[in-house]
């Protein structure tokens, strides 16, 4: 069976005054339709330019490499230069809910418009079937009064109601991939798990895939059957997600736990990672993980190790330079 | 919509407040200025030759009601301009002030708001590509061209325009008419000629103050066009003009349209000045000429006064303007039904 997006050796480069800095390093990742696929990272580890390559939306500075390839149902949509073509990995194929639903919304213009405006581009439909779509997806998103939620703009809905209604506009299309870049981050946390649930059991309902970003491996436990690990640049680590919550491998990954406060000692202090993310105009040499490693050698240091992933268990893949650390 | 009255009406009252408190401050610094009417002028007659005595300026500070007190005579200033449209006569040209005025004040106005128009109408296209184009060479040009509207003062520019004319056509466009035109009464012929020259003041004018709005343009559509909402506007496959227009440029106009009442009167204080260069017979020459010359408080009153219900009137259409367009405000204002 093929894959419903396919990230091949995916480089993103931008073009800035200091330099030309890298953001995303070699990056190859899968999805299947029906699976949600979780990408966690720190801030400045390339989780949301990774998913904004596949829709094509970072700055114009930004430069891909030649031989990298973003393939959803057998098309290269990196190469994708026309408006059609634009069209459908916007909003079409794959549609995107961001971190601050607020901000997400344009602030003059009507949410139900919005919404219209979205379906009349992706799908035959007129007017006023746009608008029943439109209303009954609102509806099942669980916003109450959805005919006259639809009539107002965002800054007259709470917070959760309007990431609610964020999902709804991106699920209207039907997109076959969802890409959820931090829903949750901007929400209290009764909230957050409200649309938590209600993303859950709406990934099961239209089985689509889903690439969901966060910080919060908590939020990674409940909702993704596969995670990503990101820092600088590169996945460290990837694999089944409880393999990787039970048996992490890498040392980020294991910092990135240990960070977690234990629910059973909470007077026990949080062992943060030591170190910062270092500046992405000044990269690390060889293993980018060296300079926050608990145990770095000479050669992580030199690159006179081999790069890449390799596979530790079926599925369950490692940074081969840091598969044997701590 | 009730509310919506009630904000119109409310904003209309505040906005008479604003006036008669303005009225009220110039009213006041034209008491301010040592000697009354009276004195002024028999003092001008004194220079003219004849014997003044103590008791004249008394009969004509009566004449001219100055014996009664000052917020008595404020009252009837105001009530005057306001019910009958008397702006009272000039002191020292013992004119009546509206005849005097009598079209030129509207001149003035026109000058100003078509420079306004025209520099609105320019810089919030010209400002859009600015922020949005793609190439650097053309956002450079047009900051250039800008920087250069707002560095260069006004009479700079009027002076050089002037001195070009003079010498590759030998006509100086000085005044708002030719010789020939006048004194004649509006016709076709005249408008034509008050247009071919009226062009000079309004691109002097219209020339800063459309570098000065394009820079606001071009500020605020980098502002919204970096906004998540655009993005995800893109996200959903929005794209090209609709996505611009739509998106960035309609949710920048609110501010724009904020700053057309400061901008009108930037312009109309701009215009003395140019006014006084290319001698334009109009109410700016006027007014410095009343302000700077003849001490003629009357008379420079009246035309601040014309100023300030202008400036104050386009202030309470942009809010109302602003109120429609913009629904945080208008929710606001109506209540949210």
């Amino acid at each position: 069976m093929s894959h419903l997006l396919e990230i091949k050796n995916l480089d993103v480069k931008f073009d800035t005054d200091e330099g030309r800095i890298i953001a995303i390093d070699n990056v190859s990742l899968t999805l299947d339709q029906g699976k949600v696929l979780g990408i966690v990272g720190e801030s400045g580890s390339g989780k949301s330019v990774t998913a904004k390559s596949i829709m094509q939306l970072n700055p114009g500075n930004t430069i891909y490499n030649d031989d990298a390839e973003i393939i959803i149902d057998n098309e290269n949509v990196l190469k994708f230069t026309s408006k059609n073509d634009l069209k459908k990995i916007r909003g079409g194929k794959v549609s995107m809910i961001f971190q601050e639903p607020m901000a997400s919304f344009a602030p003059a213009i009507k949410i139900g418009n919005q919404m219209i405006e979205q379906l009349l581009l992706h799908k035959e439909t007129e007017k006023n079937q746009a608008k029943q779509i439109s209303i009954d997806m609102l509806n099942r998103v669980g916003i109450a009064d959805a005919e006259k939620r639809f009539n107002q703009y965002a800054f007259e809905l709470s917070g959760g109601m309007r990431q609610r209604a964020m999902i709804a506009m991106a699920l209207s299309t039907m997109p076959k991939l969802l890409l959820a870049d931090e829903p949750t981050t901007a929400l209290d946390v009764t909230i957050q798990a409200q649309v938590i649930n209600l993303m859950k059991d709406i990934i099961k309902e239209y089985n689509m895939g889903v690439i969901f970003i966060t910080h919060d491996l908590g939020v990674i436990a409940q909702v993704a059957d596969d995670v990503a690990v990101m820092y600088l640049g590169s996945v460290v680590e990837r694999g089944p997600v409880n393999e990787i919550l039970k048996n992490p491998k890498h040392p980020y990954t294991r910092g990135l736990l240990n960070a977690l406060p234990d629910i059973n000692n909470l007077d026990a202090p949080l062992k943060p990672i030591p170190g910062n993310i270092p500046s992405p105009l000044d990269r690390p040499t060889g293993c980018v993980f060296r300079t926050r490693c608990p145990e770095p050698t000479h050669d992580c240091k030199e690159g006179n190790i081999e790069m890449g992933l390799i596979e530790v268990s079926p599925g369950h893949w490692v940074d081969k330079c840091c598969v044997n650390c701590g | 919509m009730i509310n919506f009255i009630q904000f119109t009406l409310t904003r209309a009252g505040l906005s008479i407040v604003t006036l008669l408190l303005v009225c009220f401050i110039v009213f006041s610094l034209m008491e301010l200025v040592p000697g009354t009417c009276a004195e002024r002028y028999l003092a001008f007659k004194n220079t003219q030759g004849s014997q003044i005595t103590y008791e004249d300026i008394e009969k004509e500070k009566i004449r001219l009601g100055l014996d009664k007190p000052f917020l008595y005579r404020y009252g009837k200033w105001v009530s005057d301009i306001v019910l009958k449209g008397d702006f009272g006569d000039s002191c020292i040209l013992r004119m009546n002030i509206n005849e005097l005025l009598s079209g030129r004040f509207v001149l003035s106005l026109t000058i100003c708001l078509v420079a306004l128009i025209f520099s609105y109408l320019i810089a919030i296209p010209v400002g859009i590509i600015s922020a949005t184009t793609k190439y650097a060479s053309l956002d450079t040009t047009l900051k250039f061209i800008s920087y250069l509207g707002i560095a260069l003062p006004n009479f700079l520019v009027a002076l050089c325009i002037m001195l070009f004319m003079t010498v590759f056509y030998g006509d100086t466009m000085t005044g708002l008419f030719s010789q020939e035109y006048e004194n004649q009464p509006w016709s076709s012929a005249k408008v034509m000629d008050f247009l071919s020259r009226a062009w000079l003041p309004i691109f002097v004018l219209g020339w800063n103050a459309t570098a000065f709005a394009l820079q606001t343009v071009r500020a605020l559509m980098l502002d919204e066009n970096d906004k998540l909402y655009v993005m995800a506007a893109r996200a959903r496959g929005i794209s090209g003009m609709k996505l611009l227009w739509r998106y960035p440029a309609k949710h920048s106009l609110g501010p724009v349209i904020n700053s057309i009442g400061f901008d009108l009167n930037r312009i109309f204080s701009a215009l003395p000045i140019v006014a006084l260069i290319l001698i334009l017979t109009e109410a700016g020459a006027l007014l410095i000429e009343a302000l700077a010359r003849s001490n003629d408080q009357q008379l420079a009153g009246a035309i601040i006064f014309l100023l300030t219900a202008t400036i104050v009137f386009v202030n309470f259409v942009t809010d109302v303007l602003l109120a429609i367009m913009d629904p945080r405000i208008r929710k606001g204002v109506m209540g949210g039904n």
